[in-house]
């Protein structure tokens, strides 16, 4: 068998910015995440919510519209499409179950197989370095946390400034789009570090969703009895959920309430050792090979 | 000639566990063989060679380029084939060879249209579309190779690439490599615990064990150290004969003793006079051994214990003899078995040469065990019983050539 034979040919070209790295890694996440029914489920789920809220304001628009008189009727019927700030981060909130369990199942698809099966060798052993697959793969779960959460929420904003009062609602409401975004990113940058810190430790489904479960739903538990066995409110900090709502709470330039308040600074140092923490816990696992002396 | 690889005394711990232990190499461009058991070091020279891991001491350079801070530039001109897995589950063959070569800075469409390429190249054109998880051993490892060689890398450092693969699949692997090896002004780094693999695509290998280089060079330089074994066995008390064998400078590298029963109608007095008379003793060297031609004919075989014991006397039961293997010296000659046999008193039933093959060397060279050694290594009744079977094929042999006769 000779070169000729196997029509092998070489290749000289010009190759791309290296910096470039992550974008085919968080491509291809995101590629192995919706070729999954499973994930498809999830969003059907996260999607009802989103078309209810769809549906309101349209109804809402169209009653006000064709009799103006009934605005504030429709508006004390319909009072969970006010176009505020409140509007949009308690959709965010509630969307928050259906993103943990999609997120519960795509990490170990995102993550844990390339831990698993050897991927990270073929990762590494590229021209890029351990950051641009971090990033790479961050990007790919923020994405998805953007699909169930900022994204819905910015066409709402969008629709109800459409079919509502215009340009006027844009301009006299502009630091929702910021509260939407911030939100959106704290939301999208803890749940991306969490998930990729447990992902790389517990590269299985099983083990991840458990520990996913024990995050989201027994930490709190455990917070809100600690609260109630000691009168701290120091202990709901342990809702990461929580946390980041208040930060978006926060991001929405929404009053709140005074007590809630009273925990934003902590939250906020709560959701930014969260991510470092993640990170660092991550790094050790990014290894091309497993090294058994 | 440019070199590939110059690494300079280069020791790598992990923790307290010493992989490398001051490598020296210089290596010019060409196919380059890797060759260590489990544990030698060989994946973590790779990782070295790649930039992924900074050696603890020493430096390491790769296409003039220096590992420690080049890692990403070099990996662009260096293509790394894992001996694990290494497939991403979900994605399909092109895809999965596409990204590789997006990842080595390559354009995407470019990559895409590469990728095609490659995957027709390495004979996988119809399962390109196929999912990762579909495919079978062989051609995951071929589908590894092609992303490896997506971006024509300048260096191509493969490690196991036979690893897990059935004979067939090996022999297509190492055909493959054997002709990506002759790419015009590429290098290939071939890591395997196979010195035959190495053999079939090197020209040259490295041998480390235990983290330690210890041999580097040429694959005739190292045929050219093999050794002149043979195999004995013998009817007659082995002791004298082989004390004879090692005053001529003849090494024994495991002997054992044989007592193995004979086929054959049993008649009064057949193990004194099978043993004593022409059968075993006279018989055997004088008629079938030396003078009738020797080793190739079967004049052992035939003419030794079976023509003066089965055929003439019928000597039937328990016969003492022994098995041996032996290294000779240079200048031996196969006749002096024989001379040192009939000094002694023995009957050689068997006489094959066993030149040592790469892997033997390779095996003595690290001191370890090669398969051959270790067949005779096994329990002593076993042997006893293969021994004896073996003798009893021998006797149908030998009555069958006596009715032909």
């Amino acid at each position: 068998m000779t070169l000729e034979e196997i029509r092998y040919r070489g290749w000289s070209e010009q190759l791309t910015w290296s910096w470039l790295g992550w974008w085919p890694i968080a491509r291809t996440g995101l590629l192995l995440v919706l070729r999954r029914k499973v994930f498809w489920i999830f969003l059907g789920l996260a999607s009802l919510s989103f078309l209810f809220m769809f549906a309101t304001i349209y109804l809402k628009a169209q009653l006000t519209t064709q009799n103006p008189g009934f605005r504030r009727f429709v508006d004390g019927i319909l009072s969970n499409a006010t176009g505020t700030g409140e509007t949009y981060r308690d959709f965010m909130f509630a969307q928050g179950t259906v993103t943990m369990l999609l997120l519960a199942f795509a990490g170990a698809t995102l993550v844990g197989d390339d831990i698993r099966t050897g991927g990270m060798a073929f990762y590494l052993a590229r021209r890029i370095g351990r950051w641009h697959y971090l990033v790479g793969k961050l990007l790919s779960v923020g994405f998805l946390v953007s699909l169930t959460t900022t994204l819905p929420a910015l066409v709402l904003y969008f629709e109800y400034g459409l079919l509502t009062d215009s340009i006027e609602y844009f301009r006299d409401n502009w630091t929702i789009l910021r509260g939407i975004l911030g939100y959106g990113l704290t939301l999208a940058a803890v749940l991306s570090c969490l998930l990729f810190a447990l992902a790389s430790w517990l590269p299985r489904t099983v083990p991840l969703v458990m520990a996913w479960v024990g995050v989201f739903l027994l930490l709190p538990a455990t917070g809100e009895m600690l609260r109630d066995a000691t009168g701290s409110r120091m202990w709901l900090l342990l809702s990461l959920w929580r946390d980041v709502r208040l930060i978006g709470t926060w991001c929405f330039g929404a009053a709140g309430q005074p007590r809630e308040l009273e925990l934003l600074y902590p939250s906020m140092i709560v959701a930014a050792a969260v991510c470092v923490l993640s990170i660092a816990a991550v790094l050790p696992r990014l290894r091309a090979t497993r090294v058994v002396p | 000639m440019a070199l590939v690889l110059e690494l300079a005394a280069v020791s790598h711990w992990y923790g307290s566990f010493r992989a490398l232990t001051e490598v020296d190499l210089r290596l010019e461009a060409g196919p380059i063989g890797l060759v260590g058991q489990n544990g030698a070091g060989k994946s973590t020279l790779m990782q070295i060679l790649l930039g992924l891991i900074r050696p603890t001491q020493g430096q390491a350079r790769v296409l003039g380029l220096d590992a420690r801070t080049a890692g990403m530039r070099l990996r662009s001109r260096v293509g790394y084939m894992p001996d694990r897995n290494a497939l991403i589950p979900g994605l399909n063959g092109i895809e999965y060879v596409a990204l590789a070569g997006e990842m080595c800075g390559m354009p995407r469409r470019q990559a895409l249209r590469r990728a095609h390429e490659t995957l027709s190249h390495l004979g996988l054109e119809d399962a390109r579309y196929r999912r990762l998880d579909q495919y079978s051993l062989g051609m995951s490892q071929r589908l590894k190779l092609a992303a490896t060689l997506v971006h024509d890398p300048d260096l191509l450092l493969l490690d196991e690439p036979t690893s897990g693969l059935d004979p067939e699949g090996r022999a297509a692997m190492l055909n493959l490599l054997g002709t990506l090896a002759r790419r015009p002004g590429k290098s290939l780094l071939l890591a395997s615990h196979l010195l035959g693999d190495i053999e079939r695509v090197c020209g040259s290998a490295i041998i480390l064990d235990k983290g330690r280089v210890l041999s580097v060079g040429r694959i005739e330089t190292l045929r050219a150290a093999r050794q002149r074994g043979y195999r004995l066995r013998w009817d007659g008390v082995g002791g004298p004969f082989l004390d004879t064998l090692r005053r001529h400078g003849v090494r024994i590298e495991a002997h054992r003793d044989l007592v193995r029963e004979l086929p054959g109608e049993p008649t009064g007095g057949a193990i004194g006079g099978g043993l004593n008379s022409g059968g075993l003793n006279s018989g055997g060297l004088n008629s079938g051994g030396l003078n009738s031609g020797g080793l190739n004919s079967g004049g052992l075989n035939s003419g030794g214990l079976n023509s003066g014991g089965l055929n003439s006397g019928g000597a039937i039961g328990p016969v003492v003899g022994g098995e041996a293997r032996v290294i000779v010296p240079a200048e031996w000659r196969t006749r002096e078995f024989f001379a040192a046999a009939v000094a002694q008193g023995v009957t050689l039933q068997m006489l094959s040469a066993e030149e040592e093959d790469l892997d033997a060397v390779y095996h003595r060279l690290i001191g370890g065990v090669s398969d051959r050694q270790a067949a005779f290594a096994t329990p002593a009744g076993a042997d006893a019983r293969a021994a004896s079977s073996d003798a009893q094929a021998a006797g149908t042999d030998a009555r069958a050539a006596g009715e032909a006769r």
